[in-house]
């Protein structure tokens, strides 16, 4: 369970957000809406450790009931899947996926869980393509995959859905929110679409401009 | 690079860089005015100055230094400029552009070997038309190369300085986006060469500033390519003045370092002048540019240096050709088009002073640059890191060294190798490669690291929390074409050098370069050829293998891992 207290954004004495919270339950998914400039991603800086300085920020965040907000963006166990997929081009898929599990999984076991995750993309012949033979749907899904196999307490999603064509959308989206429910860890979802939001099934959150 | 303490490494570096250059011209400062303890002298006097304004040899080549160092770069950057204006965008034209690398790849002293053997008396160019049309038996007695006048340097001096005139403007053009100018000019109804002249070359000129400077400052100090094929009694004056401080009589060195210090200001009045003179010609022409005439008798200047710049591509290329002939020649006499035996008993008989001049060349230049290369990251790391954009103290502080010349504070920097006991070692020869191949190998460098989309080692380390082997294996492996095209520019730099070799080394260190120029005079053509053309294949390679690797690289990976790992055969991938 990820719980974000009193969350308030400045930029020069101009306040963005001001004492937002949110709990998100294991398994669920929170989507959080709003006008560009309103600060959506630097909330996603906050929880993942990497705010840029010139911003101010305060707020107390809880991964089940463990203070992480003090820690650094290493120690957080956060998981973040932004608008590319960020797949290493120079790197097959499944070392695209194998990079991500914990060193103490052994060599073998890292493959077979490599494997697994490429059998719930669907590409399981596609093991040794690079990431530029794929389509961009499977690429959105295998890095989804490689940030679950890194084990992350839970996961922020930076408008994953944005680049990918409508029909696709569809399908990506119950993808990853079926997978996030197998992983059952809390996610954060920030997004311009609503149906990205209502596709979700879970609570939204609503910013607006802060006075 | 999870560095820590950026300011820190900042100075570090910063110190690294300068204190070679302080080193040298302070070492060469001070002997000109006279205080040398080495030859025990610890007064200062002007007396060395006064011996070189009265020194006559001084003043002829300085004579033929400014001619040869102000013409060769007007008409270096006259026939880039017209060469892009003419073909930019034409199909032919992406041929030449392929070219360009490999020309800018070997060194200078292969060139000006391959001119040689072209141009002189004897050379191909007379063979060509003898005795049909000339009526010669033998090879006339006329000065065609080594000219009093340095006409021969100059056209060797354009042939390597305009290739990398364009190459620079080529990179630049994207900077003023010049296709959309064109497009919108070419929609008034002006002519191509006058869009070029009156809209893109006044916008392309401030960006390529900095790499005509160091054009000039190349052509007013060389000393290999002078030696090969520039006058000689007088020559210019970085050859005199080399040849001054190795005069075997010590007490010549204060004159020659008198002279050195006078080079370096000549070198700043010059880029001074051409400073002036463009302000002067951006007035004189201001009101021409929006006079509104769509084509002008000017533009048949560029017309006229297209023909030049063809002529001289092709003599560069024809000048390349001539060095694997004269190594595969037995008999070759002199009306003959081509040699009248062939053999390979040159390269077997110079096998093992090549083989010797090759190792050197190929450890000094592949560890120089390997250095430079990692350098070039810390670099480029820190200034990344420190978000300061605009006037980095590297991005001055690495010029300094191409912009000074290397005749002067070498032999400076030379008396603290002696102090510190480097003095004639490989580590002292590879330490002053360094200072000249880092500024290249760290320029072409900048671009692509700082455009690097910083996201992808984010995501790797969140994914899997190792900096450093994210780092090398994330970065630097993704920045892969970008970091063997700056290896490939730094290798070729480092096989060029010569007075950094024959100062460090003390002559105990023999590379291609320096034995290709030592004999270049000798006569011995079939040798000098051999040599002049291993100098020129290993950068070459060095540069198709930096092209031809990368887009390779992981598939073969791949292929190989497959065979080799037992993990993977374990789960078969069809099932």
């Amino acid at each position: 369970m990820l719980i974000i207290k009193n969350f308030s954004l400045s930029l020069a004495h101009k306040t963005l957000i001001k004492e937002l919270n949110v709990q998100i339950d294991d398994g669920q998914v929170v989507s959080l809406m709003g006008p560009s400039g309103i600060g959506k991603s630097s909330l996603l800086n906050f929880l993942s450790g990497t705010l840029s300085p010139g911003l101010n920020a305060q707020g107390e965040v809880f991964l089940n009931d463990v203070a992480i907000h003090n820690k650094t963006a290493q120690e957080r166990r956060v998981g973040l899947l932004q608008q590319t997929p960020l797949l290493f081009p120079h790197m097959s898929i499944l070392e695209n996926l194998s990079f991500a599990i914990p060193a103490k999984v052994k060599k073998c076991d890292r493959l077979e869980r490599a494997y697994q995750a490429l059998e719930r993309v669907g590409i399981k012949d596609k093991a040794n393509a690079t990431p530029e033979q794929l389509s961009g749907g499977q690429q959105a899904r295998v890095a989804l995959q490689r940030t679950l196999l890194s084990e992350p307490g839970f996961l922020l999603l930076d408008e994953p859905f944005s680049k990918l064509d409508p029909a696709l959308r569809r399908e990506v989206r119950a993808f990853v929110l079926a997978e996030i429910r197998k992983a059952n860890i809390p996610a954060l979802l920030v997004t311009h679409d609503a149906e990205d939001a209502k596709a979700m099934e879970g609570k939204c959150v609503d910013l607006v401009a802060a006075e | 690079m999870p560095l820590k303490s950026v300011r820190f490494i900042t100075w570090l570096v910063a110190l690294f860089l300068a204190i070679p250059v302080l080193v040298g011209l302070v070492g060469t400062l001070l002997p000109a005015f006279h205080y040398f303890p080495p030859l025990g002298e610890y007064h200062f006097s002007l007396t060395s100055w006064e011996q070189l304004f009265q020194n006559n040899e001084f003043y002829t080549s300085l004579k033929l230094t400014l001619i040869t160092g102000i013409i060769a770069p007007i008409i270096a950057l006259w026939i880039a400029l017209s060469l892009l204006a003419w073909g930019y965008q034409r199909a032919f034209f992406e041929k030449i552009e392929k070219l360009l690398a490999p020309i800018l790849a070997i060194p200078h002293a292969a060139i000006a070997i391959g001119l040689l053997f072209l141009l002189s008396p004897s050379g191909w160019l007379m063979r060509l038309f003898s005795p049909w049309l000339t009526g010669f038996d033998r090879p006339p007695n006329w000065i065609t190369v080594q000219d009093p006048y340095g006409v021969s340097l100059i056209f060797a001096l354009v042939m390597k300085e305009m290739p990398y005139l364009l190459f620079i403007m080529l990179a630049s053009l994207h900077a003023i986006d010049a296709r959309k100018s064109l497009e919108v000019c070419q929609t008034l109804g002006y002519k191509r060469l006058t869009i070029w002249r009156k809209v893109l070359i006044p916008q392309l000129y401030p960006i390529i500033r900095m790499p005509i400077f160091i054009v000039i400052a190349f052509s007013l100090t060389v000393v290999d390519l002078a030696i090969v094929i520039g006058p000689n009694t007088p020559s210019t004056l970085a050859v005199t003045l080399f040849h001054w401080f190795n005069d075997p009589a010590l007490s010549t060195r204060f004159i020659a370092s008198a002279g050195a210090i006078a080079l370096v200001i000549i070198i700043a009045l010059v880029m001074l002048g051409w400073e002036l003179a463009h302000c002067l010609f951006t007035r004189l022409t201001k009101a021409e540019r929006s006079n509104g005439k769509r084509a002008g008798l000017t533009d048949y200047f560029l017309r006229l240096g297209v023909v030049l710049g063809l002529i001289t591509l092709s003599s560069a290329f024809i000048s390349l050709i001539i060095l694997p002939i004269w190594s595969l020649t037995r008999r070759w006499r002199f009306p003959d088009v081509l040699p009248s035996s062939w053999t390979l008993s040159n390269i077997e008989r110079a096998y093992p002073v090549l083989l010797e001049l090759s190792s050197n060349t190929l450890i000094i230049a592949l560890v120089a640059t390997l250095i430079a290369c990692l350098m070039s990251a810390l670099m480029l790391e820190t200034k990344r890191l420190t978000k300061q954009t605009k006037n980095h103290p590297f991005d001055w502080l690495i010029y300094v060294p191409i912009l000074l010349p290397q005749i002067g504070f070498l032999f400076g920097l030379h008396v603290l190798l002696i102090q510190i006991n480097l003095n004639g070692t490989l580590t002292a020869i590879i330490a002053l490669h360094l200072m000249y191949v880092l500024p290249y190998v760290y320029l072409s460098l900048k671009g692509p690291y700082l455009a690097y989309q910083e996201d992808y080692l984010m995501q790797a380390n969140r994914l899997n929390n190792r900096p450093w082997f994210n780092y090398f294996f994330i970065k630097l492996a993704m920045l892969k074409p970008a970091l063997l095209t700056a290896f490939a520019i730094g290798f070729s730099v480092s096989i060029a050098q010569y007075l950094p070799t024959l100062i460090a080394g003390e002559g105990r260190y023999g590379t291609l370069t320096t034995e290709a120029v030592a004999q270049a005079a000798s006569g011995d053509r079939k040798q000098v050829g051999s040599m002049a053309l291993l100098q020129a294949f290993f950068p070459v390679f060095v540069f198709w293998l930096a092209h031809a690797l990368p887009p390779r690289w992981t598939k073969w990976r791949l292929a190989i891992y497959l065979r080799v790992k037992k993990c993977y055969k374990q789960i078969p991938t069809n099932s």
